[in-house]
């Protein structure tokens, strides 16, 4: 999973774990370096990088946390889940463009 | 390097603002006034009026003075003034040449340069229209830019935390409603939704019917006449009544002399409560809080989301806007900031920003229709044909590249066509149409078999680039739909026009050539040619 994100991550300039913060902080810095008018193709990487990471699930969640115990599905996180999915395959299709490039 | 400009160019009013050290400030006419009524007339010795003086004529005058031809952008319409039809664009551009040469008075020097705004939910050829206009008038064209969004760009967050400001612009013809991060100098726009067709335009023509009406029952059922000039004098007494009810409780309209039967003169006396008002335009306001609920839900929002809204255009002077909005979204503190003038100040701004001058912001804006193709889809009735599939959803953020693959619907079929749509109706022809061409020679294959990929480039300045792509042997057609070379009009048309405006520039008391003097004056090493 983080292995195609990693592009994303080089992009914006930040490695994982990062916090949604820290990702929008990037993006941010990145925009000022690279401006739509003037710099469109980057600008189109950012904003892509920056939409995946922002969707991805969160790196830094711990996965020996405590949980209570789930025993229904819950159908948002079906929707959820299926959104990332489709949202990464749209990215995996912008990468192949700009890497042609 | 050149003086750079920001136009607000409004359906009501329209102004022309420039940096100075990075501070934006709206540059005023010979008489310290600020905004440019959007009006354009002939006076009856053919001579050209903008502004003030076609305001003034428009009561006794109406069949020679045009107002809110913003209204009318990206239509067909055309208006006679004196010899020679005019289109919208060329009104338009009427205004902003004479904003243009207000702004060369004052500041002495030439202009080219500029950003002119349009309502965020301005279409495609509304857009088109609107840089056209700027080009008759002598300007380069930087951007279009969303009202709301330049809006957005004069309030200053001084905060830490990032803020949800949601901008309310209700103008003189148009509504828009935008849902805008600002983060220090990153402003982002998260989402768009409006009305190009309601604003204080209409609330003047419900008054104005609510005045006949009073007339008729105070004169035991005598009609207003449908003439232009009463109407005229009617649309204006409703539109000063409006404004006043901005201020005050009551008002009282006095129109002597509106209808002469026979001998004697009938006089329109009526007093309007700002309650009576209120219940004409209600059903409009409903409308547009509607439009804010389609813009959270864009952006993926709920009303406790939002840390402010900011209210923009001169029909938020209307206390019921205020309060309904208010109610609305309750909880959200709402304020206004200079509601004539921020939008050019941002306009200004953004210029700055383009021209490279040192003004740190940063601008990510959305597009507020969903561009797409007609194709075969399934549907809950089946497939069905000429169904729209959006490539580039609403709001999502421009520049953008987006592409889609569709399959051939039958065997051996040798040709696609690709019809490209902007709109949200899920029939493509519902849609606005922007164009079409085809893939031809395609391999023989089953249907459903052969890919073809759709790919959408959409730029900054509108111009939206559709390439397909059929996967197997390659074959490829494209279209661009407001390049330079495909636009509706050519470059000659373009001078004839400019040229046409010239002349009547020219005419006026106050002619360019004076103004070129005037400049040619002001550099000491200029040479008599």
């Amino acid at each position: 999973m983080q292995a195609h994100l990693q592009v994303h991550y080089d992009r914006l300039g930040i490695s994982p774990p990062a916090t949604p913060s820290d990702i929008k902080a990037a993006y941010h810095t990145q925009l000022k370096a690279f401006p739509a008018h003037s710099h469109p193709i980057e600008f189109k990487a950012i904003r892509a990088a920056y939409e995946a990471l922002r969707k991805a699930p969160k790196a830094d969640e711990n996965f020996f946390d405590v949980r209570p115990v789930e025993a229904k599905i819950d159908q948002s996180v079906v929707k959820q889940l299926r959104q990332q999915v489709s949202a990464t395959v749209e990215v995996t299709l912008e990468d192949l463009i700009l890497l042609t490039f | 390097m050149g003086i750079v400009v920001g136009i607000d160019l409004g359906t009501t009013n329209s102004l022309i603002a420039t940096l100075d050290d990075g501070q934006p400030w709206v540059i005023p006419d010979d008489e310290g006034d600020l905004l440019l009524p959007s009006y354009v007339g002939m006076s009856d010795s053919n001579q050209l009026l903008v502004g003030q003086s076609a305001m003034r004529q428009y009561a006794a005058a109406p069949e020679r003075t045009v107002k809110s031809i913003k209204r009318q952008m990206g239509t067909d319409y055309s208006v006679t003034l004196g010899d020679r039809t005019y289109s919208p664009q060329e009104i338009s551009a009427i205004l902003l040449k004479s904003l243009k040469q207000r702004a060369e008075s004052v500041l002495a020097e030439e202009i080219t340069q500029a950003v002119i705004t349009v309502p965020a939910y301005f279409t495609d050829a509304q857009r088109q229209a609107t840089k056209e206009a700027g080009e008759i008038a002598g300007f380069e064209v930087l951007q279009i830019l969303n009202e709301p969004t330049a809006a957005a760009l004069v309030f200053d967050v001084r905060a830490e935390e990032p803020e949800n400001v949601l901008v309310y612009d209700l103008g003189g013809g148009t509504f828009d409603v935008s849902i805008v991060e600002i983060a220090g100098d990153v402003t982002e726009v998260l989402a768009s939704h409006g009305n190009n067709r309601l604003g204080g335009d209409d609330f003047d023509r419900q008054l104005q019917r609510h005045l006949a009406d009073r007339f008729s029952q105070a004169h035991d059922g005598t009609l207003v006449p449908t003439d232009a000039a009463t109407q005229a004098r009617l649309l204006q007494a409703a539109e000063q009544a409006k404004m006043a009810l901005s201020d005050h409780a009551f008002t009282t309209v006095r129109e002597p002399f509106l209808v002469s039967e026979g001998d004697a003169a009938l006089h329109l006396e009526a007093e309007i409560a700002r309650e009576d008002f209120e219940n004409l335009i209600k059903p409009l306001l409903k409308d547009t809080l509607e439009a804010i609920d389609r813009a959270l839900a864009d952006a993926d929002m709920t009303a406790e989301d939002l840390d402010r809204v900011v209210l923009v255009g001169g029909s938020t002077r209307i206390p019921l806007v205020q309060q309904l909005v208010e109610s609305h979204l309750p909880g959200v503190p709402v304020s206004s900031f200079e509601v004539d003038l921020c939008v050019g100040l941002g306009a200004a701004l953004q210029a700055g920003v383009l021209a490279g001058e040192a003004v740190s912001s940063i601008l990510v804006d959305v597009t507020p229709h969903s561009l797409g193709i007609a194709a075969v889809m399934d549907t809950p009735m089946g497939r069905m044909p000429d169904m729209f599939s959006a490539i580039i959803p609403r709001n999502t953020v421009i520049p953008t590249s987006r592409s889609q693959v569709y399959h051939t619907s039958y065997d051996y079929q040798e040709a696609v066509e690709i019809e490209v749509y902007q709109g949200e109706n899920a029939i493509a022809r519902e849609n606005v149409p922007l164009g079409s061409f085809r893939v031809e020679e395609l391999p023989p294959k089953p249907g459903g078999s052969l890919q073809i990929e759709v790919h959408f480039d959409f730029d900054l300045n509108g111009i939206l680039t559709v390439t397909a792509t059929e996967k197997g042997q390659g074959k490829k057609n494209s279209l661009a739909v407001n390049d330079t070379e495909t636009r509706r009009l050519s470059s000659h048309d373009l001078n004839q026009a400019r040229a046409a405006i010239d002349s009547l520039f020219e005419a006026m008391p106050f002619s360019l050539e004076d103004l070129e003097a005037d400049l040619a004056g002001e550099s000491a090493d200029s040479e008599e040619e």
